[in-house]
């Protein structure tokens, strides 16, 4: 290849690039910048991309609806939800890897097929069971069926994990006389830290950005973010620059951790695609 | 299930001789020491729903029948679905919107993998921003696009307008365009989870062949064409099972900015049983509609994982 060629291949790429960073990043940014706008801007035509921001939206949005205690419950559901998942997923995808055979395959394809399952074939017989046990608009309902939901796809991610990660250590714990789950808490599981932080990250965005499952399992007093998200939309009239305001506390947060681990956020998709 | 040969192999006790020295674990080590927990909560709170759910299909009963009587309809609910317009409609438009979105995000994801996969500077920085659309809140991204689409106020219809584009009642508004609408929602924030997965994938490849392809005098497309892109096979179908599955579930964009409209031209199966089931209360047909929605599922990711062993083989 010339000088001159590869120049110019460098710079259409370049080109290439900042469209498609512009694609992706636009609607983000209109979101973000809309939070700040004054309603008549949101609604400017044409679209207001520079302007004065002001706080006017958020000072509205406490005022109108509880949106900490949404934050709350967003957080109290994501982790609750994440932790039951992980702690039984990890130790059952773990057992899963170390006594291969028929029926650690047959297990895994269910865990699969538990995936495939439609939400709302879950969500109908599901809601009429927590009615039953007198769940319905607690916590425990949509922490509930978001672990369920999570623990198969930790258990099966898991499974992939440990296969790839050597025994020799696992067994001189044994063999120096721990148990074989003393040998699990001391050696298997701080080995895979890596794995567990990253089916933990996808645990948590998954029930952080649920809402079919929160609109009917939730009550007055658990809503999570995205039914407020959902409420400043429609409640009054429709205000975009409301609903930005309150989306913001529902976006940021994944985002940053998303940016923040993106090493496992991104080796964690890849697990996913390389086995099967 | 767990039987009980895979067990119990002490540490110190005598060897298996047929599975080497896999279980050379502690007393208590058993398949079934690790998995109850999770089976248990997965049985209780995941087995038993889909067993109601198959249960009841068979009958007719809904809440809203003050009597709440549950009659046997043997197979009537799933001949009932097959009889019903909405559901064709339905199973339709979810199959467009399927091969729509998922079939751009791989054309795209493909083209953009092949980008980043290109050594220059500032590359890291791109992928790190390309993962800010797969983290974000569906339920938002569908609400934004909705404004974006907006036929009054929106930016993307204004600035569809200025480009000489006349679109009436804007782009969801239309029924011609509004599934299409959908489908470039999806593509926006998907599409970057399909270009890091293949650029992943092209990462992991081996360099020797492509430097024995260039030595053969192949060009860079030939290169693509015959060495990356069948190396890349098993990742692009792990992907596109990933997508597919995914995408059949579409429901938040539905139910947030068209409500299945304007006519049914949005109403995706899982909307439509959604319909049934929680407004209407119809739960048995509900029931039958989502079984047969598993099944197609089911039998989808069965083809493509059918494929994947086949190019496994052949790789």
């Amino acid at each position: 290849m010339t000088v001159k060629q590869r120049w110019f291949g460098n710079a259409l790429s370049y080109f290439l690039l900042l469209l498609t960073v512009a694609f992706f990043l636009l609607p983000l940014i209109w979101l973000i910048g809309t939070a700040f706008k004054p309603r008549l801007l949101a609604f400017s035509v044409p679209p207001t991309w520079f302007f004065q921001p002001v706080m006017d939206n958020f000072f509205t949005i406490f005022r109108q609806m509880p949106v900490l205690q949404y934050l709350r419950n967003s957080i109290v559901v994501a982790v609750g939800s994440t932790f039951l998942a992980v702690v039984l997923g990890v130790p059952a995808g773990y057992g899963l890897a170390r006594h291969p055979g028929r029926a650690s395959n047959v297990l895994a394809f269910a865990l699969l097929v538990i995936r495939m399952v439609p939400p709302v074939a879950m969500l109908l017989p599901f809601y009429l069971l927590m009615r039953d046990f007198h769940l319905l608009g607690t916590y425990w309902s949509l922490i509930l069926i978001d672990a369920v939901l999570n623990v198969s796809f930790v258990a099966w991610f898991m499974r992939g994990y440990y296969a790839s990660v050597p025994q020799d250590m696992e067994e001189a714990a044994c063999c120096d006389g721990c148990t074989s789950f003393g040998a699990f808490l001391r050696v298997s599981l701080p080995l895979a830290l890596p794995g567990v932080v990253t089916i933990a990250l996808f645990s948590f965005i998954a029930s952080w950005n649920d809402f079919l499952f929160a609109m009917l399992l939730t009550g007055r007093n658990t809503r999570t973010l995205p039914l407020g998200i959902l409420e400043s939309y429609r409640a009054y009239e429709v205000s975009w620059n409301l609903m930005a305001a309150v989306s913001l506390f529902a976006v940021v947060p994944v985002i940053l951790l998303g940016f923040a681990l993106q090493r496992y956020y991104v080796s964690g998709l890849t697990m996913g695609a390389v086995r099967e | 299930m767990i039987s009980s040969s895979t067990t119990d192999l002490a540490c110190s006790g005598g060897s298996a001789p047929k599975r080497k020295r896999r279980f050379r674990l502690g007393r208590r080590s058993s398949l079934a020491f690790w998995v109850s927990p999770a089976l248990i909560l997965i049985g209780v709170f995941a087995i038993y729903p889909v067993a109601y759910s198959v249960f009841i299909s068979f009958f007719k009963y809904k809440l809203t029948d003050p009597t709440k009587s549950q009659t046997f309809v043997g197979f009537g609910n799933y001949l009932a679905a097959f009889a019903d317009p909405s559901f064709i409609v339905a199973v339709r438009n979810s199959l467009v919107f399927v091969v729509g979105a998922v079939g751009f995000e791989l054309l795209l994801g493909l083209a953009l993998a092949v980008l980043l996969n290109r050594e220059l500077p500032g590359m890291g920085i791109v992928r790190s921003l390309l993962i800010a659309p797969l983290t974000l809140t569906p339920l938002v991204v569908a609400l934004v696009w909705g404004a974006l689409y907006n036929a009054d106020f929106g930016p993307v219809s204004y600035y569809l307008k200025q480009l000489g584009f006349q679109l009436g009642a804007g782009p969801i508004g239309e029924p011609s365009l509004a599934l299409a609408s959908l489908v470039v929602i999806d593509v926006w924030q998907w599409t970057p989870l399909m270009a890091l997965l293949l650029f992943t994938g092209l990462r992991s490849q081996p360099l020797e062949l492509h430097d024995a392809a260039q030595i053969d005098g192949a060009s860079p497309w030939q290169r693509f064409l015959f060495v990356s892109l069948p190396l890349l096979k098993p990742t692009i179908l792990v992907a596109l099972v990933i997508r597919t599955m995914d995408a059949l579930k579409l429901f938040d964009s539905v139910f947030a900015i068209t409500g299945g409209g304007p006519g049914r031209s949005t109403e995706v199966v899982n909307y439509y049983i959604f319909k049934v089931g929680l407004k209407y209360f119809d739960i048995g047909y509900a029931a039958a509609m989502s079984n047969l929605l598993l099944i197609i599922i089911v039998i989808m990711s069965a083809l493509y994982l059918r494929a994947l062993r086949t190019s496994g083989r052949a790789s």
